[in-house]
């Protein structure tokens, strides 16, 4: 098999077809959330939509996580919020700070920064893929979770690993010729990049909605989001 | 009168024997050549050292003659050759082994040299070793690149089929080079997709490796075969591990010590060339091994990302300086901006529809509840 010209099909055609599926779907699927329609908010303003929103974010990006144990969510399943959370900490760091990855924002949005050096990004790489694990043993093994998984979450779950585990092993160099892991990281994440507005992880982005959302909500009733 | 072998030939030029026991020892060193295997052709089933093997060869084999072919190219595989830092396997190849018709580098012109290349073709048919430079044109029968009044096509045909192997120097004549980048107007291909029934091996590299394209023939002159190669026909000994493996910039790299810029402290301090550009962690190649100039640099030691000038369609794959990770194909912002409209127009379309559906739903709600209400207003009142 040619793996150089699988690699030129995957670098070039599919990942551009995947990138347009992705925006057309997330596009198609926020609007429609928007739209879903909109309870008439007759509180009146007593405080800061801005600072709930600031306040909301501090709080549950950077404050609540890393002192877990206020938090019921903790106390109840610490695993899942302890794997769950290293996971998208390393997935954050690998995509924003590994040189790969910040060549690939550079040419799309023409804004380049330092990379973390490659150790630091191996070391997190290689916990997202460990909790990525841990989190599928407790998926297969818990009682309840068992009964609530369905077909879209395992799916979800190999969309996410396949990128993550043939991304390592290509930053690694371990067991295959560059351009074929690379081809297959590439398909990987066009395959992802598809299934993202279909399903579940299309959180990622909904996610800072509703915080947004949540967040001015408290602010205008000068609450603690 | 028998032929003279090059051994004879070599000592009748005044080489003495010890210079050509280094010459053997070197050529085995070029032919990559780690322990010898046994050579059928030479009548040998054992295992003798490499040079021996080498000095063998030449002692008893006649001068390979060699037929240069260009087509569309730019003769910087010649030049590289002709150049090469090593004099002493330059000289060998340019005028011991010996190369009987090159355009660019033969005194003769004209009729003169296309009857040279007749006779050598008659007398050494079915011997000559075919090494062509530059890429075929496939368009319009071959007329783009025509010599002496015949397409490149009736050329490259007519001259394959005496070869007793064919050596493709050069990324043009492996896979169709820079002539072959988009749009590709003359459809330049690589000699390997021409000719089918005769052993053909690549050298690519922009331009080739002098010392890879001279322990290429080298080999098929002791082995009297040509080298083990990889899926693009690229000899394995040369092509074997990729620019990457062999760098001198890797422990940088495995840090993630990286220059940004061309001028930065990281250039300056010899820094990973990756951010820049780099193409070496997928191009196969010996550079960073054999290095240019007499082992005194390659490109990527020398300040430059490797453009990957070994693997077929480097002229095509992204920017030279854009990161290997990048996507080739980047969308613009007027694609993005219509790829976003047509998501929000078919989600609001359908949260239109979706509006209707719920109003005609309350409607249909109400009027049926409208009735019950009234009943309930009643009771209340009579309660």
């Amino acid at each position: 098999m040619d793996w150089t010209e699988i690699l030129r099909f995957s670098r070039g055609p599919l990942l551009h077809v995947a990138m347009m599926i992705f925006i057309v779907g997330m596009s198609y699927r926020l609007v429609k959330v928007i739209l879903l329609g909109w309870e008439r908010d007759r509180a009146a303003n007593k405080g800061s939509k801005l600072w709930g929103v600031i306040l909301n974010y501090l709080k549950g990006l950077l404050v609540l996580p890393f002192i877990p144990w206020v938090r019921r969510t903790f106390r109840n399943n610490a695993l899942t919020f302890i794997a769950g959370g290293l996971f998208h900490l390393s997935l954050f760091v690998v995509l924003a700070f590994g040189t790969a990855h910040i060549l690939v924002w550079k040419s799309l949005f023409g804004i380049s920064w330092k990379s973390l050096p490659t150790p630091v990004v191996a070391f997190f790489s290689a916990a997202g893929i460990i909790s990525l694990i841990v989190l599928l043993i407790n998926r297969l093994t818990h009682p309840v979770l068992k009964l609530l998984t369905k077909l879209p979450i395992w799916i979800n779950w190999v969309m996410v690993f396949l990128p993550m585990i043939t991304g390592f092993i290509m930053a690694r160099h371990l067991w295959f010729r560059y351009e074929v892991i690379f081809s297959l990281h590439l398909i990987s994440v066009s395959l992802l990049l598809i299934w993202i507005p279909l399903g579940r992880i299309s959180h990622f982005l909904f996610y800072f909605f509703s915080k947004t959302i949540h967040g001015a909500q408290a602010g205008k009733r000068a609450i603690m989001p | 009168m028998k032929e003279k072998t090059i051994y004879e030939h070599l000592r009748d030029k005044g080489l003495s024997r010890r210079d050509f026991m280094k010459l053997c020892g070197t050529i085995a060193g070029m032919m990559g050549l780690e322990f010898a295997p046994p050579v059928k052709a030479l009548g040998k089933l054992t295992h003798p050292s490499p040079t021996e093997v080498v000095a063998q060869a030449l002692k008893t084999k006649p001068r390979l003659p060699i037929i240069w072919l260009e087509f569309q190219d730019c003769a910087g595989c010649s030049e590289a050759i002709s150049r090469s830092s090593s004099p002493s396997l330059g000289n060998l190849v340019l005028n011991d082994i010996a190369i009987e018709y090159h355009e660019t580098l033969m005194a003769a012109a004209g009729f003169q040299a296309e009857k040279a290349k007749e006779e050598c073709m008659r007398k050494y048919w079915g011997k000559y070793v075919l090494v062509v430079e530059g890429s075929p044109t496939l368009a319009d029968d071959g007329i783009y690149c025509t010599v002496a009044g015949k397409s490149n096509l009736d050329l490259l045909k007519e001259a394959a089929a005496g070869a007793a192997a064919i050596i493709a120097t050069g990324n043009c004549a492996s896979f169709g080079g820079i002539p072959a980048a988009r749009p590709n107007p003359t459809r330049a291909c690589g000699v390997a997709d021409l000719i089918k029934d005769k052993p053909v091996v690549n050298i690519p590299g922009c331009p080739a490796i002098p010392e890879v394209t001279t322990g290429t023939i080298l080999h098929f002159l002791v082995m009297g075969e040509l080298p083990k190669t990889d899926h693009f026909k690229r000899p394995l000994p040369f092509y074997g591990h990729t620019i990457h493996d062999h760098c001198l910039r890797r422990p940088f790299y495995e840090a993630g010590k990286f220059a940004e810029s061309f001028d930065d402290e990281g250039a300056r301090q010899g820094y990973c060339l990756y951010k820049l550009g780099c193409k070496g962690p997928t191009t196969y190649n010996a550079c960073a091994a054999l290095k240019w100039e007499r082992g005194l640099s390659y490109p990527v030691q020398s300040g430059h990302p490797c453009l990957g000038c070994s693997e077929p369609h480097f002229w095509d794959g992204g920017g030279f300086y854009e990161g290997q990770s990048a996507p080739t194909i980047i969308l613009d912002k007027v694609s993005t901006a219509t790829l976003v409209g047509a998501g929000v127009a078919v989600g609001a379309a359908l949260a239109g529809v979706n509006a209707v559906k719920k109003s005609r739903a309350k409607k249909t709600l109400k009027k049926a509840a409208s009735p019950e209400t009234g009943t309930e207003a009643e009771t209340k009142k009579e309660a």
